[in-house]
């Protein structure tokens, strides 16, 4: 079948952009890579991307394909291109270009280097194995499989407004470790990813989980070091009064307070804070969008209440189960 | 294909955006809609109680979903917050061995009753238009096309993200539904890149610059590519695009000033409703005027 | 100017252990790649790695079974060596933070695979090389070892007989510069794409080995090609042993469990010559399915085949359009793995002084004639850390360099040849025909006739090697430039492997000849040794070491 790739070319010295339309010829079953290659083989040797093993392990090749950051090599040029219509390819997102669809990986790395993502155990190690549950390495197992091809970090929605937020490879890695029970440094790694630009600064988008090749899932590793954090009591700040607030509400009456959300979450005695809300709530009063003072709970609370209270009791492991 | 539904109108609906649950009283019947109230029904915990205790949260929505399969009728919501949470929670229960089992277990020692089975259809006003309703039937209700209406669509990452809990495979077009809805009811869709980014709801306390800045992003996209109003389907999306307007037109220093309607308003207007009745006088972005946009041969009714 | 006293060539797993047991004994060492560490073709490992560490294992049977495997044809001081050394690699591997798959007890847990008399190999799922790869990487990270990462060697410098260095072209700059080091410790993989169809990577083009080729190592049993009985007709991709040592079975056209026929004890599990052999035979017999045999894992169940195989499941899945929960998968024998490489001694050590070598690059020779599965990530562990240290004692009576300016001279003259002269044909067309006619006529079983055609064939390619130009004259990233080189690289090894099969009048092995079919313990317990010479290679031959175990028949 008949492929036309819509690449988006950059200039190595001047770094201006350009769309460059190439078309060759695929088997059915070719990939988006394999045009990109036959293309460079046979028509472009000018024409620069990162590649390796064709078979999604190595993480080279990532790239924005219609827009969405796929591994090239996986990505059927038929299953993103049901009528023939033009397939567009650029580099990867929120990182920077070096010449056509090669990006920049510094950024990523210095990131990932930030969670200390090496296994730091307590005290010498034992003469064979660490005795470690079967279910503990097999639960580690989707995120030990990020190959750090950083497509997620290409459509992370954060990043685009935000270069410091660490990112959710790196923070996926740190879940990595916080959840490793070999790992002697739980408590100074959850106290470290959750400083400003940590976990709490992900804004919950799925993008990652979307455009993870490996089912990696950073955002629910993000999700789930927020669920250990809690459990260690780690737990200060911001996100952390937001969730509580919004449990105790939603326990409380089954539904959530508006009303209280936004200024106990950010602090009852931040003054700086709660002044920052007010012209939003006297917006919210103008229009009589301010929800009731009196948050009535709803019918049959009381049988939310005791599910709250069996779940408190509950005690559970102290590893998160996902 | 049923239009009775078991509805889940969410809490932000009975809050902070009242006009949401005016409108889809209103629409919904117009359109032909029965809705059963689920009153008993608690919160989703919208992703955020889910990070906090994850088994509570699961037991929390099965009890939702175990209400409305008492009733053997779908659960239809106006949110794609709850969507998402819904579905993820269903998901859950099918794909992750003893998830539903859990939270069966957590329900029991509530002492309601309630058990969920697992067999609960979860949709929402955009899905249901297309799935349920049919896109001709809509388009035949409408006695007041919105010609000259530039309809900016945003989603809502909960019901784009991940599409394997939303059924994406086999629904594919549900990633796109908003352009043929915004079609059938005469408006012009209008394209724009961050239709199906995130709104920044979730980070507005924990990172408020970060909030307003994808808010302002997106609605200057939309206003860039010729919109005059944004529809949505989310109204956490709609308090972070409506509400926090004016503080993300701050953060950029300017430029921005456009009326973000709630799903059923905009059918709604379609319909032949008038902005009043559809409480479109509590948008802190002015949005009363949006029929000035119409060109039609129908007076503007106050 | 750059100097290091050690410079390690590649940072797969072989090169990265070397260099963090370099550092661990004091020297100034760097590791140098064409691309990041964590994109080496280590990565694309699967099944796992061995040791004998259970209760009842010895060391003794891992090395037999190695020897055994090996056709008679490895050195069985070396292979003693990496059997007894395994059991504490591999325990430093997860005191490092691999997370190997647990018994019961919380105890390291093995799988079953090829040519094994126990289970003895230790996994992580079915994406082993990866996990280790990566924790291995990490290691670099908390050790802050220097990294010239997307750096395109072209020349090891040899000063008086002995290696000072590499020239390297950094590729984001286009800068050729000398790398001035008292040893440099080759790990930079194999040279799978002189075959096509091949499992290895794009990248896989046998530098290394033709660099040390060029400065006057001999290259050791490259006859030695092996080809894995599980690869996808679609793009040659590996499908892992691991199914196979989890139980999946083989069958023809028939339905029928064919290997019962070539080896009705170990079935599936014999060695992979032995396995790719019998498929290789069913097909041109007329018993394969659209010129492949099937691997049927349906027996095995949804939950095994999620926990342990998913990532075979994912790879025959996309590329093969086949659930193996729920259907077989064709597969046919694809080229996999060098057995041969650059001659070292049991330290890493090669005869050329200054240069070490470790991991697919290297010929200890642990596989002989045919590698075991998961002996290979075995062998880069063991030998990295070999290499490093001996690399490390070596360096501590060398001199500095003298910072000779004439290297990156005449490296920078012989690329501007290369970007100026026309674009006659396109450096991939010859790789194409190369790897053609290399997998038709030296593969699975070869005759005189065909490898004489093969040789003949590579002969004119390497003519024609003047014509190749390149269309991208630009410094940063030009891949095209690239490309050439590592042509110029694989012709080489080409050229060497036709002679070296050539010159084997058995089989044994990988090495099937139709016109020798027999083993020759004879005349042929030996190596070939190959040297780069005017007409072409020179062989040699270096008797096999042997300890304990005398040939016998070989049978599975």
């Amino acid at each position: 079948m008949q492929v036309t790739l819509q690449v988006k070319r950059t200039d190595a010295d001047t770094k201006e952009s350009s769309w460059q339309s190439y078309t060759t010829e695929l088997p059915p079953a070719g990939t988006v890579l394999d045009g990109l290659l036959q293309v460079r083989e046979e028509q472009d040797g000018t024409l620069a991307m990162r590649c390796s093993c064709r078979s999604a392990i190595c993480g080279s090749c990532n790239m924005r394909i219609n827009g969405h950051a796929r591994l090239a090599c996986i990505t059927k040029a038929s299953d993103v291109s049901p009528n023939g219509a033009p397939i567009k390819v650029e580099p990867a997102g929120n990182l920077p270009i070096i010449k056509d669809l090669v990006v920049d990986f510094a950024p990523f790395w210095s990131k990932v280097r930030q969670v200390q993502p090496f296994l730091q155990p307590e005290g010498p190690p034992p003469e064979r194995e660490y005795i470690v549950d079967h279910d503990a390495m097999v639960h580690l197992n989707p995120v030990m499989a990020c190959i750090m091809c950083g497509c997620c970090v290409s459509d992370c929605t954060a990043l685009e407004v935000d270069p410091t937020f660490i990112g959710p490879a790196a923070l996926a890695k740190a879940y990595r470790f916080v959840a490793d029970p070999r790992d002697g440094k739980q408590k100074a790694r959850l106290e470290m990813l959750t400083q400003p630009s940590g976990i709490w600064d992900c804004t919950h988008c799925f993008e990652c989980v979307q455009q993870c090749p490996k089912g990696v899932a950073p955002m629910d590793r993000i999700m789930a070091t927020r669920e250990i954090a809690h459990q260690k009591g780690v737990w200060s700040g911001t996100g952390a009064r937001h969730a509580d607030e919004f449990a105790r509400t939603v326990g409380h009456s089954g539904r959530l307070n508006e009303l209280t959300l936004l200024p106990f979450s950010v602090g009852v005695f931040n003054v700086k804070a709660q002044l920052q809300l007010i012209p939003g709530a006297l917006r919210l009063v103008a229009r009589r969008k301010l929800p009731s003072v009196i948050h009535r709970s709803i019918p049959g609370v009381q049988g939310v209440r005791r599910l709250f209270h069996a779940g408190k009791n509950k005690k559970e492991k102290v590893t998160a189960t996902r | 294909m049923t239009l009775k539904f078991a509805w889940y109108p969410g809490c932000v609906s009975r809050g902070a955006c009242t006009e949401l649950y005016q409108s889809m009283v209103k629409v919904t019947s117009a359109l032909g809609f029965e809705l059963d109230e689920l009153k008993e029904a608690a919160c989703t915990g919208a992703g955020v109680l889910h990070e906090r205790d994850h088994d509570l949260a699961d037991s929390l929505n099965a009890r939702t979903l175990a209400m409305a399969e008492k009733r053997s009728l779908p659960v239809l919501t106006n949110c794609s917050t709850c969507q998402g949470v819904m579905s993820g929670v269903n998901y859950r229960f099918q794909h992750e061995e003893g998830s539903l089992e859990r939270a069966n277990s957590l329900l029991r020692e509530s002492g309601e009753g309630y058990q969920y089975q697992g067999a609960t259809r979860v949709t929402n006003l955009l899905w249901a238009l297309a799935e349920d309703l049919g896109l001709d039937e809509l388009r035949s209700k409408v006695t007041r096309p919105l010609t000259g209406l530039r309809v900016a669509p945003f989603y809502g990452c909960y019901i784009l993200r991940p599409k394997a809990h939303l059924e994406m495979d086999e629904h594919p077009e549900r990633a796109e539904l908003l352009q043929p809805v915004i079609e059938a009811l005469g408006a012009t869709f209008v394209d724009f890149r961050g239709q199906s980014k995130c709104c920044g709801f979730p980070i507005l306390t924990m990172n408020r610059r970060n909030s307003l800045s994808m808010a302002g992003n997106h609605i200057a996209d939309a206003m860039a590519n010729g919109a005059n109003v944004m529809v949505t389907p989310c109204p956490l999306c709609h308090l972070n695009l409506d509400a926090q307007q004016p503080d993300a037109e701050g953060v950029r220093g300017g430029g921005l000033g456009l009326p973000i309607l709630h799903l059923p308003q905009l059918i709604g207007l379609a319909l032949g409703f008038s902005p009043k009745d559809l409480g479109m006088e509590r948008h802190v972005v002015p949005a009363l005027d949006v029929l000035t946009h119409v060109r039609t041969a129908a007076a503007v009714s106050a | 100017m750059l100097q290091h006293d050690i410079l390690v060539m590649g940072a797969g797993l072989a090169g990265m252990r070397a260099a963090l047991e370099a550092q661990r004994h004091g020297a100034d060492v760097a590791l140098l790649s064409k691309v990041h560490p964590v994109r080496s073709h280590s990565t694309a490992a699967q099944g796992g790695i061995n040791a004998a560490l259970s209760e009842g294992d010895s060391w003794e049977s891992h090395a037999f079974d190695t020897v055994k495997g090996s056709d008679y044809l490895g050195d069985q001081d070396a292979i003693e060596i990496t059997a007894r050394e395994a059991g504490p690699d591999i325990i430093e591997l997860e005191h490092m933070g691999v997370t190997f798959n647990r018994d019961e007890t919380g105890r390291l847990g093995a799988r079953n695979f090829g040519g094994a008399s126990q289970a003895r190999t230790y996994f992580v799922a079915d994406f082993t090389g990866q996990a280790i790869l990566h924790v291995m990487y990490e290691q670099i990270m908390k050790a802050n070892t220097r990294v010239y990462e997307e750096w395109f060697v072209t020349d090891l410098i040899m000063e008086d007989g002995a290696c000072r260095g590499v020239v390297a072209i950094d590729m984001l700059t286009g800068r050729v510069e000398p790398i001035w080091a008292k040893a440099v410790i080759i790990a930079a993989g194999g040279l799978g794409r002189v075959f096509e169809p091949s499992t290895n990577a794009l990248i896989c083009t046998g530098d290394g080995m033709a660099a040390a080729y060029r400065a006057g190592a001999p290259l050791m049993d490259m006859e030695m090609v092996q080809y894995h009985p599980t690869t996808l007709k679609a793009n040659g991709v590996l499908i892992s042993e691991a199914a196979r040592g989890d139980g999946a079975y083989l069958i023809n056209s028939q339905g029928e469990r064919f290997l019962s026929r070539y080896a009705p004890n170990k079935m599936e599990l014999a060695s992979r010559d032995v396995v790719s052999r019998a498929e290789a035979t069913e097909i041109q017999e007329g018993r394969g399915v659209d010129g492949c045999v099937l691997l049927d894992c349906r027996h095995l169940g949804e939950a095994k085949i999620k926990e342990r195989l998913s990532q075979i499941r994912e790879l025959a899945h996309d590329f093969a359009g086949v659930d193996i929960i729920d259907e077989p998968c064709p597969i046919r024998p694809g080229m996999h793995y060098q057995m041969g490489g650059i001659k070292t001694d049991v330290q890493g050590a090669t005869p050329v002084p200054g240069i070490y070598a470790a991991g697919e690059t290297a010929c200890v020779s642990i596989h002989g004639g045919n590698r075991l599965g998961a002996n290979s990530l075995l062998e880069t562990i063991t030998f990295g850390r070999r290499a490093g240290a001996a690399a490390a004692e070596y360096v501590k009576s060398q001199p500095g360099p003298a910072g000779n300016g004439e290297w990156s001279a005449m490296v920078e003259r012989r690329l501007v040849g290369l970007l100026e002269r026309p674009l006659r044909r396109r450096s991939a067309a010859v790789r194409l025909e190369m790897g053609r006619i290399m997998d038709r006529n030296v593969s699975v079983f070869r005759t005189e006739a065909g490898i004489q055609e093969a040789w003949a064939t590579i002969r004119e390619l390497r003519a024609v090697y003047p014509e190749v130009g390149v269309q991208d004259k630009g410094k940063v990233y030009n891949t095209d430039l690239f490309s050439a080189l590592e042509l110029g690289y694989m012709l080489d090894l080409a050229e060497v492997i036709c002679a070296a099969a050539q010159y084997r009048k058995e089989s044994r092995g990988a090495h099937f000849r139709t016109d020798y079919p027999e083993r020759d313990d004879v005349n042929w317990l030996k190596h070939t040794l190959a040297y780069d010479s005017e007409g072409g290679p020179r062989m040699e031959t270096l008797p096999v070491t042997i300890t304990q175990w005398q040939p016998t028949a070989r049978s599975y």
